[in-house]
C-alpha cells in the first residue's frame, strides 16, 4: 500500500504553514471555527491557547490558493510521567469539501518529523473507534492500538488510544525523581489519558 | 460567540428562572408522560451521564431537592405554607411521591457504585452538585409515601379511565420494587427475591408508555446554572424510551444473575469464572450492576465462607492434602522460651501466614480487576500482573523456607518444588494470555499483528502447560502415597482435585496449540500478500514489537522473547515482500511441513478443547456458570473448525496455482483471486470472541 496514492498535485498545490503566534489574530480564529464544526466537544478558547503558546511551533496549517484555512494539526510534546518524552496529536481536521487528498497524512507527518526533530520517544492520540478515516490515516503511518477506552469522551463513544513509538527502550523508560506516578489505585490508564489534556474537558472528538 | 462553548449565555429576552408553573394542575396523561421521561433519564444517567444533564434539569425533582428540605414533608414542590385552594392535587401527590422514591432510588445506587471501586465519568457520574438525596431518610419512609400515592390512586372518587389509573399504579408499584431492591440493606438469603417482581412487572409499562403525554416544559437546561459545578451547562442527554426501557430491564436482568452469586460454591475458583462470565455479558453490564456483584463478593459473609480465598485457592492448585496446610499446624503454640525452636509445625502455620498475608494485595488487586468493564480489566491486567511477578520473587523466598522445614520433618517427598512459586507463576502465565485474548477480543491488534501476538500467545500457554503438568505429576505422587498409607478418602480427594489440573492442561494445550495454527495462518497470509499491511513509514517492527510487549518487559519469568527470535517465528522466510524461495516451495506442497504443522496443531486443539469439555464444568471450576462455560468451549472448538476451512481454503488455491504462483503472490489479492476477511468485533461474526479466524473468500 503506497503512502500517497491520493491525488498528491492538489494536496501539494496546497501551502502548508506552520503556527506563529504573532500571528494569533489571523490564525486562531479560523482555527477554532474549522476544529469546531468537526469536534462534537466544546473546546474553550483557553485549550486552543494552552497548546498555542507553548507549541505553536508544532501546530501546521493548510490553506488553500484564496488563502482558506482548510486543514491543522495542534499537539504537544513534553516529559510525560511514564518517564517519556511524550508528544500528544490533540487535534486534527480538514474541511470536508477537501478529505480525502492526504492534506491530514500531510500534517501529521509535518508534526511527527517536527517531534522527532525535537527528540520525543514517542507520540500518542485517542481517537473513536469509529473514526475510520482518522485510524486508518495514522494506522497506515505506524501509530497501533493500545488502549481501548470505554466511554472516553464526553459524548459517551469509546476511543482507541493510538501511541508510535520513534526510539527503541521507549517502553523501558521509568519515571525519574519527583514524577513518579502513585501506586496501582490512581495508576488507571485514564489518568494518563485525561493528564494528556490539560483539562478533562481536552479531548478531540469528531 | 460559539453557542457550544457559551451555553451558560442568556438570549435576548431569556430569564434566568423557567416559567414552568409545578403547581399547576395536570393530566393523567401527562403523569405518565412525565414518569416516562424521568425514567429514560434516569437510565441515561446509569449509562454515566452527569445528573446535571439527565434527572436533574426536572424542574419537579428541583422544586423537591431545593432549597433543601429539612424533612421529607417539607420536601414539596413549593415550601412554607400555602392557602388551601392552592395546593397541589391528588396527581401532583402521586408524582411528588414518584419523585421522592425516584430520588431515594439514586441515593442508593450512589451508594452501591461509590462503596466500590469505580471509575468516576468513564463509567458513571456520582456528583449531586450539593443536592441531598435524602441519604438520611430510612426506606421505609418513601415506601409509605408510596404506598399512600397508590391508594389515591385507587380511590373511586378520582374520575379517570381505568387504563389511565393503571398505568400510573404499575409506574408505581414498579418505583416501590425497584427501590426495595437498589436498598443497600437487603438480606443476602432473599436477594433473589428482589429481581423478578421488577422484572415481571415492566412489560405492563413498556405496553402503556404511549398513554403519556409530555410535558416539554417541565424540564429545562436552565436548573444546571444553579447546580454548583465548574462546568458550563450542556444539553440534556435524550434517550429514547424504548432505548431506557432496554437498559432497565438489561439491569434488572443482569442484578438477578449477580444474585446467583451467592449460592455459588464457596470456592474461589467457582467465583472467578462467575465473575469473568458476568464481565463479558453482552450487553455489558451497567456500572450499577457491576458493583451489586462486586459489593456481593466483598460482602463479609461471603469472604468469610471459606477459610481465606487465597488458602483454598493454594490448596486447591498445588497442595492437595498437604501437611503444610493441616488445620493442626495452627493449635501449636510457641515455645515459652523464645531461645527454644519453634515446632515445625508451627513453623509452618506462620510461613503460611505470611504468604496469605503477603497474597492479600495483589488477590484483590485481581479481583477488583474482574470486577471492570472489560476494556478496563484489560488495562488494569496489566498492572495486576507487575504486582504477582513481585509476589512471585517472595514465594520463593517463603518457598525455601518452606522446603527447610518439610525437609527437617522428614517430609520432603510429600510436597512439590516451590509450591508457592508454582502457584503464582501459573496464575500469572493465565493472566498473561487473558490480556492477550482481550487485546484481540477489543480489535487492540490490526490484522498483520495477528501472527505475532497469537504465537506470543501460544508461548505463553505452553509454558503454562509445562507448569501444570508438574502439577498434575505431584498429585500423581501424592495420591500414591496416601494410598500406600492407606489414607483412602485422602487419596480419592487428591484424584478428584487432579481433576481439576487435567481439565487446566487441557485448556493450556488447547490455546497453544490454536494460537499456534493461528500464528502460522496468519503468517502465511502475509507471505501471500492478502492481509492488508499498513506502509508504516515511522515505524519499524522491532519499535511495535516493543510497544505490544510493554507490559511484559519488566517480568521475570516468562521473559519476554528478544526480537530476533520473535522474528524468526513470525518470519520464517525472511521479509514478508522478499520470501526465500522455500516459501513458494512449502506453500504449494500441501504435505510440507508447514501445512501439516498447521493441521496437526488444529487437531491437537480440537482435541484439547474437547478434552476439556468431557472433564467438565465442575472440574473446570465454572460449575456455577456452567451454561455460559459450555457455550464458550464450544465457540473455541466452532473457531478450530472455521480455521481448519480457512487453512484448507488457502492451501487448495495455492495448490492449483502451479508454476504462476510467484506471479500472483506478487499481485496479492488479484493474483490468488482469494480474499479475507476478518470478523470484526462485536459482529457476532466470531465463534469466540477472542479468536480471530479470518474467512477466505473468493477475491
Ligand atoms: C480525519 C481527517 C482529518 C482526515 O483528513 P483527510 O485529509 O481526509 O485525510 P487523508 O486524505 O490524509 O487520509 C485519510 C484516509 O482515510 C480514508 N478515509 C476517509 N474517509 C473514510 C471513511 N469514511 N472510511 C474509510 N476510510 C476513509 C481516506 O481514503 C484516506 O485513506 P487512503 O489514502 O488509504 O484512501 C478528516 O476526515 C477530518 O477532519 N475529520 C473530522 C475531524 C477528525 O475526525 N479528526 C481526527 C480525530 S483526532
Amino acid at each position: 500500500m503506497s503512502e500517497s496514492n491520493h491525488a498528491p498535485l492538489n494536496a501539494d498545490a496546497l501551502q502548508y504553514v506552520q503556527y506563529d503566534g504573532d500571528k494569533e489574530e489571523s490564525y486562531l480564529p479560523a482555527i477554532r471555527q474549522l476544529i469546531s464544526k468537526d469536534l462534537s466537544e466544546p473546546y474553550s478558547i483557553y485549550v486552543y491557547r494552552y497548546f498555542l503558546y507553548q507549541w505553536g511551533d508544532l501546530c501546521y496549517m493548510a490553506y488553500d490558493s484564496s488563502s482558506t484555512l482548510i486543514g491543522v494539526v495542534v499537539c504537544k510534546l513534553e516529559p510525560h510521567r511514564s518517564g517519556t518524552f511524550r508528544g500528544y496529536i490533540a487535534m486534527l481536521a480538514v474541511q470536508e469539501a477537501h478529505r480525502g487528498k492526504g492534506i491530514a497524512t500531510k500534517l501529521v507527518c509535518m508534526a511527527i518529523d517536527a517531534m522527532k526533530a525535537r527528540d520525543a520517544d514517542e507520540i500518542v492520540l485517542e481517537t473513536e473507534v469509529t473514526n475510520t478515516a482518522s485510524l486508518k490515516l495514522y494506522e497506515r503511518l505506524g501509530f497501533m492500538r493500545s488502549k481501548r477506552l470505554h466511554r472516553y469522551y464526553l459524548n459517551g463513544n469509546t476511543a482507541f488510544r493510538l501511541v508510535l513509538y520513534l526510539k527503541p527502550g521507549t517502553a523501558s523508560k521509568s519515571p525519574s525523581g519527583d514524577m513518579m506516578g502513585g501506586g496501582y489505585g490512581n495508576m488507571g490508564p485514564e489518568t494518563a489519558a485525561r493528564g494528556d489534556g490539560v483539562m478533562t474537558d481536552a479531548r478531540s472528538s469528531p | 460567540m460559539d453557542p457550544k462553548m457559551d451555553s451558560g449565555f442568556l438570549l435576548p429576552n431569556e430569564t434566568l428562572e423557567d416559567s414552568y408553573n409545578v403547581l399547576a394542575p395536570i393530566l393523567p396523561e401527562e403523569v405518565i408522560g412525565i414518569m416516562d421521561q424521568l425514567l429514560c433519564y434516569e437510565m441515561a444517567w446509569h449509562t454515566g451521564y452527569p445528573l446535571s444533564q439527565t434527572l436533574f434539569t426536572s424542574v419537579y425533582i428541583d422544586k423537591l431537592l431545593w432549597p433543601e428540605p429539612k424533612t421529607v414533608e417539607e420536601a414539596q414542590f413549593y415550601r412554607g405554607d400555602l392557602p388551601a385552594g392552592r395546593r397541589p392535587g391528588v396527581l401532583l401527590e402521586v408524582l411528588r411521591a414518584y419523585c421522592l422514591a425516584l430520588v431515594k432510588c439514586c441515593d442508593f445506587v450512589i451508594a452501591k457504585i461509590t462503596g466500590r471501586d469505580y471509575f468516576e465519568e468513564e463509567d458513571f457520574c456520582t456528583h449531586t452538585y450539593n443536592r441531598v438525596l435524602f441519604v438520611q431518610v430510612p426506606l421505609d419512609v418513601f415506601l409509605r409515601e408510596l404506598d399512600a400515592a397508590v391508594e389515591r390512586m385507587e380511590d373511586t372518587d378520582l374520575e379517570m379511565s381505568s387504563s389511565l389509573r393503571k398505568a400510573i399504579i404499575s409506574r408505581l408499584d414498579f418505583r416501590r420494587d425497584f427501590l426495595r431492591a437498589l436498598d443497600l440493606d437487603c438480606p443476602l438469603e432473599h436477594l433473589s427475591n428482589y429481581w423478578p417482581p421488577i422484572l415481571s412487572n415492566l412489560t405492563s409499562i413498556f405496553t402503556t408508555q404511549q398513554l403519556g403525554k409530555t410535558v416539554p416544559g417541565s424540564f429545562s437546561t436552565k436548573i444546571q446554572r444553579r447546580l454548583a459545578s465548574t462546568v458550563p451547562p450542556r444539553p440534556i442527554v435524550e434517550l429514547e424510551f424504548k432505548d431506557a426501557f432496554e437498559k432497565l430491564k438489561q439491569l434488572c436482568i443482569d442484578c438477578e444473575e449477580a444474585t446467583r452469586f451467592t449460592s455459588l460454591e464457596p470456592d474461589p475458583l467457582e467465583y472467578q469464572s462467575f465473575l469473568l462470565v458476568f464481565a463479558s455479558r453482552a450487553p455489558t453490564p451497567l456500572p450499577y450492576s457491576r458493583s451489586y456483584l462486586a459489593t456481593l463478593l466483598f460482602h463479609p459473609q461471603i469472604l468469610n465462607a471459606t477459610s481465606s480465598l487465597p488458602l483454598t485457592d493454594v490448596r486447591t492448585l498445588v497442595l492437595p492434602c498437604s501437611t503444610i496446610l493441616s488445620p493442626a499446624n495452627w493449635s501449636f503454640s510457641p515455645p515459652r522460651n523464645p531461645l527454644l525452636p519453634k515446632p515445625p509445625r508451627l513453623q509452618l502455620a506462620l510461613l503460611v501466614d505470611e504468604f496469605i498475608e503477603r497474597t492479600g494485595q495483589p488477590y484483590l488487586d485481581f479481583w477488583t480487576a474482574l470486577g471492570q468493564n472489560t476494556c478496563r480489566l484489560r488495562r488494569m491486567l496489566t498492572h495486576v500482573i507487575g504486582g504477582w511477578d513481585q509476589l512471585q520473587t517472595d514465594a520463593s523466598i517463603v518457598d525455601a523456607d518452606l522446603m527447610r522445614v518439610v525437609t527437617e520433618m522428614g517430609m520432603r517427598d510429600e510436597v512439590m518444588d516451590s509450591p508457592l512459586t508454582v502457584w503464582v507463576y501459573q496464575k500469572k502465565l493465565w493472566m498473561i494470555e487473558k490480556c492477550v485474548l482481550l487485546g484481540f477480543e477489543q480489535d487492540i491488534y490490526l490484522p498483520d499483528e495477528y501472527g505475532g501476538m497469537y504465537h506470543f500467545l501460544s508461548l505463553i500457554s505452553g509454558r503454562r502447560k509445562v507448569v501444570l503438568e508438574a502439577i498434575s505429576a505431584h498429585f500423581v505422587t501424592r495420591a500414591r502415597q496416601l494410598q500406600h498409607a492407606d489414607q483412602l478418602p485422602e487419596a480419592a480427594d487428591v484424584e478428584d482435585g487432579a481433576q481439576h489440573i487435567a481439565s487446566l492442561i487441557s485448556e493450556a494445550d488447547g490455546v497453544s496449540s490454536l494460537g499456534a495454527a493461528l500464528a502460522s495462518f496468519y503468517t502465511v497470509l502475509l507471505y501471500l500478500k492478502v492481509l492488508p499491511r499498513p506502509a508504516r513509514p515511522f515505524s519499524s517492527q522491532e519499535l511495535r514489537f516493543e510497544l505490544r510487549m510493554k507490559p511484559f518487559l519488566a517480568l521475570q519469568p516468562p521473559e519476554v522473547p528478544p526480537f530476533k527470535d520473535w522474528l524468526d517465528k513470525v518470519q520464517p522466510y525472511g521479509p514478508y515482500e522478499l520470501p526465500s524461495p522455500s516459501f513458494l516451495a512449502d506453500v504449494q506442497n500441501a504435505d510440507s511441513q508447514l501445512w501439516s504443522n498447521m493441521d496437526a496443531n488444529i487437531k491437537r486443539a480440537k482435541e484439547a478443547f474437547s478434552a476439556v469439555m468431557k472433564i467438565g464444568a465442575t472440574n473446570a471450576k465454572c460449575g456455577g456458570v456452567k451454561e455460559a462455560w459450555a457455550r464458550d468451549v464450544k465457540g473455541v472448538l466452532a473457531s478450530c473448525v472455521a480455521l481448519g476451512i480457512a487453512v484448507a481454503g488457502v492451501r487448495s488455491r495455492v495448490a492449483r496455482s502451479g508454476g504462476g504462483i510467484k506471479m500472483e503472490v506478487e499481485m496479492g489479492v488479484q493474483g490468488l483471486g482469494i480474499g479475507i476477511e476478518i470478523p470484526l468485533m462485536g459482529t457476532a461474526k466470531r465463534y469466540a470472541e477472542g479468536w480471530v479466524v479470518a474467512k477466505v473468500v473468493k477475491g
